[in-house]
């Protein structure tokens, strides 16, 4: 009987289905990926891509026409190669990281701009590419489920190295395992996965549920492991319960969902098993040691 | 150990930051088997001459000779500071990344290399810490850490960047008896040091820097009043602006 | 020393590109329209005496326009300028100012009968806000400008804007008035045109979800329900529960169709159309003309083919 209100929408209506299983997904790939973003100090970057792939989405649109996949494919180079010539300006010199995309991301911005305005001015083509969840068609489905199961997929074989990559990255170069690839190669991850998102699910859900969850993660667990398996964790509840609100009490979905995802976030430091404000307070008799 | 350590030969290097030597002109060689300290004042490029024996910094003039052997074969503790200590990773994971040489991508851990790196935690003595996450353990403990993490990694040639400095008395003694350890299996070992009493305790070989080599050859011999006294004039004397180096090869 | 003379020049460089730019010649027979559809009315007003052009071109969006420099310069040289008003070219007064237009402005939508905005914001379904500089806020203020869509209104704006040429170009009115009195003459028969097709279908069956709203007018005009897919809310994102509610409602009331506004949430309307099961129909042209091939290059042609899209929709 509790679980009623819970179900009930799912099954009455497809498209809740839809909205679910797309956020799903999301909720498979996005957050494995912030937790890393968050251990490398790059929790600003899906922000940045959001704004950065427009050139790209620009350009396809200009070269074919209207149509989703012209754009998402162009925004996805885009991307890509704004987070690839950051990632070498910042590995290659002493730029910073996140000054690095700073610069690139900007740029591209305004490049995006001056290519929208050349061309039809008065088309938002952002509007046009990106989605939103009670929007998710099976085409979009199909995308994010794809790249949500090559993002799984990726991360399972590239485990070792990255975590190895982001807490010593010297160690690893010096050790003959390849540094900057892995880091190129998880940025290109990230990119992918959040171009999908942005195209199924819009921005605010697409960088919400892959960074929310991730720097909330860290009052649940204290292995990267962990963390990744409690963000994923954190986003499937705050997608059925952002979805839930979003039916019963006619609150817009997008943000219920990232609301919801951020109720978490701070239960979590309130009163989360590891390092929260209240585990701070309590005192439990000490170990052994 | 994979292989036997091969002589590193320095010949006439010199490492430069945007024209502005670093060190300059170094020759020498680091015998297989040789346990050196290299000391010298503040900024004397004691850091920069190690990253470019190990490979991470590039030889502007001169050469490197290290016999046959890889950068990778060598194992390289850098100074403490960059490491974020707050990485939610256990000790046990932060040992066993020594065995990556051997495992790679993909091979599984099994339980021998397990069981070594539970002996590593034990030889410097934080046996039993393996679950714990690094956050909660000590500097000093840290410390023991990357040790044992080179313990793993089996490498002929062991380079240390100040691994004492901030450490305390205890942890420092038992880690000198893991170098001593690596000297009695005939590995290389290189170690950046501040503390010249340490160095005449512990150390039989010293190369003193201050940006070109002052001395190099046995502690007692090197590590004498007056190249004290050339070293810290060298220190003294080093121009904000100098005219290119007209020295000879 | 140097620093100061420095920052003296720069000071008078700035001072003397701020200044007006010199004038440039007034051609006497220009008259830009702010978007297509009164460009069309200039264009049957005074076709053969007039060069009409407008800012913002067929099948561009008024809402999100953003003017550039070769706008700036049309407006200088022209004689005309006939604007809707009532909120509807928010940009428009500062692109007079900036381009120093000295012609003489009209405001077609002057004295006629509004009805008040639908809660402001009509939105477009994005997901936060994204500016990029385009101004995408929706809200007109309190009136709805889309009086055009009307065509007994249009009729009225035609005259206002026939009266306006008129009185600053005496030689020419009589012209004009003819144009304007012969256009209107096709209005009318328009309109009883458009009242004929809805004929067929009963009232309580007209009604039809599209995203802009632009059409309260064409619906108070012809007795149409015109339901937005994003309810009442001034969200810029809808709810489950709106939608669920919308899906209902097509469902209990059989409403047959929904009408997809390119650039407007057109994937939320699909799966709204795919889980009701009501028709998509055709494009409707809500603020712009469609290019010379398309199928609505003036305004009649727009009003016919709205109309049969919907009478379509509804009837099948």
């Amino acid at each position: 009987m509790l679980f009623e209100p819970l179900i009930s929408p799912f099954i009455e209506f497809a498209f809740m289905r839809r909205a679910l299983v797309g956020c799903l997904a999301l909720s498979l790939a996005a957050p494995p990926l912030g937790v890393f973003l968050v251990l490398r100090r790059l929790s600003l970057i899906g922000d940045a891509l959001g704004h950065a792939i427009l050139p790209g989405v620009a350009l396809g649109a200009t070269l074919g026409g209207l149509s989703l996949a012209a754009m998402s494919a162009g925004g996805l180079v885009a991307g890509l190669a704004i987070v690839l010539l950051a990632g070498l300006a910042a590995r290659g010199t002493g730029l910073r990281e996140d000054a690095s995309l700073a610069g690139f991301y900007l740029v591209a911005l305004a490049l995006g701009v001056v290519i929208v305005s050349a061309g039809s001015p008065g088309v938002d083509l952002m509007d046009l590419l990106f989605g939103a969840v009670l929007g998710v068609d099976d085409g979009a489905l199909l995308f994010i489920a794809s790249v949500a199961t090559l993002t799984l997929v990726s991360l399972a074989l590239m485990w070792r190295p990255l975590v190895v990559e982001t807490f010593d990255p010297g160690f690893l170069r010096h050790a003959g395992g390849g540094g900057v690839a892995w880091h190129l190669m998880f940025l290109a991850l990230v990119v992918l996965t959040l171009v999908a998102a942005f195209h199924a699910l819009g921005t605010l859900m697409a960088v919400g549920l892959m960074m929310l969850p991730a720097t909330g993660a860290r009052f649940w667990s204290a292995t990267v492991g962990g963390q990744v398996v409690a963000a994923v964790m954190m986003a499937m509840v705050a997608s059925v319960l952002g979805l839930v609100v979003s039916f019963h009490a006619d609150v817009p979905s997008g943000p219920a969902i990232v609301l919801a995802a951020g109720a978490l976030w701070v239960a979590g430091l309130l009163a989360g098993p590891r390092g929260s404000l209240l585990r701070q307070r309590i005192s439990r008799p000490h170990l052994a040691g | 150990m994979r292989r036997a350590p091969s002589p590193i030969t320095l010949a006439n290097v010199t490492v430069a930051y945007d024209r502005q030597p670093a060190v300059h002109h170094v020759s020498g060689t680091f015998r297989p088997g040789s346990l050196t300290a290299i000391v010298g004042p503040n900024g004397a490029g004691k850091t920069t001459l190690v990253k470019a024996i190990t490979g991470a910094a590039r030889v502007d003039e001169g050469r490197i000779d290290r016999g046959g052997l890889a950068p990778s074969d060598i194992a390289y503790l850098p100074q403490q500071a960059v490491l974020d200590r707050s990485f939610p990773i256990s000790c046990l994971d932060v040992v066993l990344m020594g065995h990556w040489r051997r495992v790679g991508l993909f091979r599984r851990i099994g339980p021998t290399l397990l069981r070594e790196a539970e002996e590593a935690l034990e030889a410097v003595g934080l046996g039993g810490f393996g679950d714990r996450p690094i956050a909660t353990v000590s500097a000093g403990q840290f410390q023991r850490l990357l040790f044992a993490r080179i313990l793993l990694e089996d490498c002929p040639v062991v380079v240390l960047d100040e691994p004492f400095t901030a450490i305390d008395a205890k942890t420092t003694a038992d880690l000198l008896g893991v170098v001593s350890r690596w000297h009695g299996e005939g590995r290389t070992v290189i170690a950046v040091l501040h503390d010249h009493d340490l160095v005449r305790a512990h150390f039989p070989n010293t190369l003193l820097v201050a940006r070109e080599a002052i001395a190099w050859g046995s502690t007692p011999e090197v590590l004498t009043a007056s190249n004290a006294l050339r070293a810290r004039q060298m220190a003294e004397a080093w121009a904000e602006s100098a005219a290119v180096c007209a020295r000879a090869a | 020393m140097f620093r100061r003379r420095t920052l003296l020049a720069s000071t008078l460089a700035a001072a003397a590109l701020a200044a007006p730019r010199a004038a440039c010649a007034l051609d006497p027979r220009l008259a830009v329209a702010s978007f297509s559809i009164l460009a069309d009315f200039l264009r049957e007003i005074g076709g053969s005496i007039l060069e009409v052009d407008s800012i913002v071109g067929p099948e561009m969006d008024a809402h999100g326009f953003q003017p550039a420099p070769t706008d700036a310069q049309k407006l200088a040289r022209a004689r005309f300028v006939v604007i809707n008003g009532l909120g509807f070219e928010g940009w428009m007064p500062r692109l007079i100012r900036a381009s120093g237009f000295r012609g003489r402005e009209i405001v077609a939508s002057r004295g006629i009968a509004t009805l008040k905005a639908k809660d402001h914001g009509h939105s477009h379904g994005h997901g936060h806000g994204h500016g990029h500089g385009h101004g995408h806020s929706h809200s007109h203020g309190e009136h709805d400008p889309h009086i055009w869509q009307d065509p007994r209104r249009a009729q009225a704006m035609v005259r206002n804007i026939a009266e306006g040429l008129a009185a600053a170009d005496q030689e020419a009115a009589e012209a004009y008035r003819t144009g304007a009195a012969r256009y209107v003459a096709q209005l009318q028969e328009l309109d009883a045109w458009v009242e004929a097709q809805f004929a067929a279908i009963p009232r309580a069956r007209r009604r039809v979800v599209t995203s802009h709203d632009a059409f309260a007018y064409y619906g108070a005009r012809y007795g149409i329900d015109f339901l937005s897919p994003q309810g009442i809310s001034t969200s810029a994102e809808p709810s489950a529960q709106q939608i669920a509610r919308l899906v209902q409602q097509i469902r209990r009331e059989r409403i047959g169709a929904i009408f997809i506004e390119a650039g407007a949430s057109p994937r939320v309307l699909e799966q709204v159309a795919a889980e009701s099961g009501a028709r998509i129909g055709g494009k409707l042209y809500a603020d712009a003309l469609s290019r010379p091939d398309g199928p609505a290059p003036t305004y009649i042609a727009l009003i016919r083919h709205n109309t049969r899209a919907i009478v379509e929709a509804l009837a099948g």
